[in-house]
């Protein structure tokens, strides 16, 4: 107590956020949690005492709903699939960039993060006309190569591999930037001493380079993980979860069911799974990274 | 790194966070919005309006003000897609606006959250709410239990939308009149080449499956029973279905009505409500003359669905007078006629349609016509639920091939279990 008193001063520049953050984002959560535990609906809303707790029911519910599952399922496709080809591509042009001495690849970072400003929604308009099957570019151009034409947004597995590349065009241009910072931060001493020893371009990517990068590659990969868990625009914009509810994310279950079907102790009991798988794979994340040695 | 992380978690922790927030802006309620406040001495109500008509709305409050110098109307518009978030934020928070409009399906649920003011004992002061003005049809939507918790405001039903030169090509003098004759142009349509198809169905559409049910007698919903595993539904989707197996309606198109509607007529038939009149006028003047509208074919009836907008006064409200003086105003029949000059919206009001327009414009007849058969889709709670469930369901059938016998007794037995709630 005594050394709380001494140091006061921090304690006081912190607390606005503090406070903000407790009351808007921690508080809501312990709420959500309550919520989670009652049959809260529209009708709870407006006259608190005809709410009643159900215990877990509302959790036993959802995992046995069918589309929750298959939400899930979907949720871990994006993942699988996302999170590897983001950190890929956009260390990839992060690295050419870099490489890229002329004038031009300046206007490239650009070009690259251009994606990530603009507005979701007016994204996703553009992004279902280029994959209209009718009179979408993506398929003219294919059938122009005499190819035919690809059911982007109306297959089951090629409108969650269609969301996937909006999405990946959009995470790109913010993890680059992340990555090119990072870069530019690995010493330059390092390179002139591998290539006194003779070390090629391609030595030095893989023995300096990458392995440096790697805090930036943790942190790229925890938060297009958690990004990619929370999956929730681009299906709700472009396909509204079908076709078949073989674009449903879990965030699209749970808008559902909560803003749509004013089910919110059941939204909540969804959410509250998400948030702890999100936790738990962020936990394991954590202790793969403790295992490797450090630098 | 872990404080990174947290922005992330803050930032987009959507459901739960903002589910949470719901409530917190419930239990923080009383920092927001000025209902009931003055403004030079006049009382101002504010109207929440919707959609594509709240952009028309200030231009007939305007005429209200000037007739009621002591009212200020302030009117809100609000985009259907956000307007049933927007409206659970003012019933939790209990504030929000004075009047308010409701699309019709929406009712039960928030007047069984005592949203919605009763108006069953304002006739008297207010004739022009009376039930008697309005189509029957219409009224049923603004009932909830034993009360009244609006007043109807438009109305829409759906009709045939076809093209007459196409129709006459595949032998139709008339718009077909019966299912089979539907079947019938829809397949002969669809044979006049590769790209060219019969009907569009609008798979989003809830209302369609439940609407051709009715046709074959189906009762859909009588208290928590259900009837969609009975013959009379289920041969409804076969026949919905039986479009998209022959090829005459495209599953995924993806063009817009219009575009398909003109030129060639890729979709030369399609079931649509009287927005579309003004839309095809508008986006395809040069179909003039060759293009109507019928009644729905029938099969036992031609019973079709009525929608539309109701108008009530939000439970909370400290402006009850004034907003039911707007109610009153917008329920009379010549500014409903003024609102069907403005907005193209039909008249709820039983005696707006014997106005000269109405009378004389063959496609707004039809639809008058059509109103004499018309339903609006079950009033009960959960009915949401229980349509999207059918349309993924539906889903399976038209894309999937399922047995549509073994996806209705699932539905069935589904939508009693959600109704049984």
């Amino acid at each position: 107590m005594k050394s709380f008193l001494a140091n006061k001063t921090p304690y006081f520049f912190i607390a606005p956020a503090i406070i903000l953050l407790s009351l808007f984002s921690i508080l809501p959560i312990f709420v959500a949690l309550f919520i989670s535990f009652t049959d809260l609906d529209l009708v709870g809303i407006a006259d608190w005492s005809s709410i009643s707790f159900v215990g877990l029911e509302n959790y036993k519910e959802v995992v046995s709903d069918p589309i929750f599952v298959k939400s899930i399922l979907n949720t871990l496709f994006y993942v699988v699939i996302g999170v590897p080809l983001v950190i890929i591509l956009s260390l990839a042009i992060a690295l050419l960039i870099n490489f890229g001495k002329a004038r031009i690849f300046k206007a490239f970072r650009v070009v690259f993060y251009m994606p990530s400003i603009t507005n979701v929604v007016a994204v996703a308009v553009v992004w279902s006309y280029l994959y209209n099957p009718h009179l979408g570019l993506f398929n003219h151009i294919l059938n122009l190569l005499n190819l035919p034409d690809v059911p982007w947004l109306q297959d089951p597995i090629m409108a969650k591999i269609s969301l996937i590349l909006l999405a990946l065009w959009r995470a790109i241009g913010l993890n680059m930037i992340i990555f090119l910072a990072a870069l530019q931060g690995i010493p330059k001493t390092y390179y002139e001493a591998a290539q006194l020893d003779g070390a090629n371009n391609w030595k030095q990517l893989t023995k300096i380079t990458i392995p440096l990068l790697r805090y930036a590659i943790f942190f790229v990969s925890i938060t297009t993980m958690i990004g990619w868990l929370q999956f929730f625009e681009e299906p709700f914009v472009m396909t509204n979860g079908g076709p078949l509810d073989s674009t449903t994310s879990v965030a699209l279950f749970i808008y559902r069911n909560g803003f749509q079907f004013s089910n919110f102790g059941y939204a909540a009991a969804g959410s509250f799974i998400l948030f702890i798988a999100i936790i738990i794979i962020t936990l394991i994340q954590f202790k793969i990274q403790n295992k490797q040695q450090d630098y | 790194m872990s404080k990174n992380m947290f922005n992330v978690f803050s930032k987009k922790f959507a459901a739960a966070a903002m589910v949470g927030t719901l409530v917190v802006s419930g239990a923080l309620a009383g920092c927001s919005s000025d209902s009931g406040s003055e403004k030079d001495g006049k009382k101002v109500i504010n109207v929440w309006g919707m959609g594509e008509e709240a952009k028309t709305l200030p231009k007939i409050a305007e005429e209200f003000e000037k007739e009621n110098p002591e009212i200020d109307v302030k009117v809100q518009a609000i985009p259907w897609d956000q307007a049933h978030d927007k409206l659970l934020t003012a019933v939790a928070s209990k504030k929000g606006p004075d009047v308010v409009q409701m699309g019709t399906t929406w009712i039960p649920e928030f007047a069984s959250a005592n949203a919605l003011m009763d108006l069953s004992d304002q006739t008297e002061k207010y004739p022009e709410l009376a039930a008697e003005n309005f189509y029957d049809g219409s009224i049923e939507t603004t009932k909830y239990e034993d009360k009244v918790v609006g007043v109807p405001w438009y109305v829409d039903t759906r009709v045939l939308f076809y093209r007459t030169d196409l129709l006459e090509e595949a032998g139709y003098k008339e718009a077909p009149k019966t299912w089979d004759e539907l079947r019938d142009a829809a397949k002969k349509l669809n044979d006049r080449g590769d790209d060219k198809y019969g009907i569009s169905i609008d798979t989003n559409e809830q209302s369609l499956s439940f609407m051709l049910a009715r046709q074959n007698g189906s009762k859909l919903i009588e208290g928590n029973e259900a009837y969609f595993n009975e013959p009379e539904f289920v041969e409804a989707v076969e026949y919905l279905n039986g479009f998209f197996k022959d090829g005459s309606a495209p599953v995924d198109l993806g063009l817009d009505i219009v575009q398909a509607f003109k030129g060639d007529g890729i979709l030369p038939m399609f079931i649509s409500g009287p927005w579309m009149v003004k839309i095809i006028n508008d986006q395809a003047p040069e179909l003039e003359g060759k293009w109507a509208t019928a009644v729905l074919p029938a099969k036992e009836t031609n019973t079709s669905t009525l929608g539309g907008s109701n108008l009530s006064v939000f439970e909370h409200t400290k402006n009850k007078e004034e907003a039911l003086k707007f109610l009153a105003y917008m329920s009379k029949s010549e500014t409903q006629v003024k609102w069907l000059e403005m907005t193209n919206s039909l008249p709820a009001n039983k005696e707006a349609w014997n106005d000269k327009q109405l009378q004389e414009n063959q496609y707004y007849k039809v639809f008058g016509e059509q109103m004499e058969n018309a339903q609006p889709m079950p009033v009960i709670k959960p009915f949401e639920k229980i349509a999207q469930d059918f349309l993924s369901r539906f889903e399976k059938i038209y894309r999937g091939g399922a047995d549509i016998q073994e996806e209705m007794d699932a539905f069935d037995q589904e939508a009693e279990k959600i109704l049984s709630k």
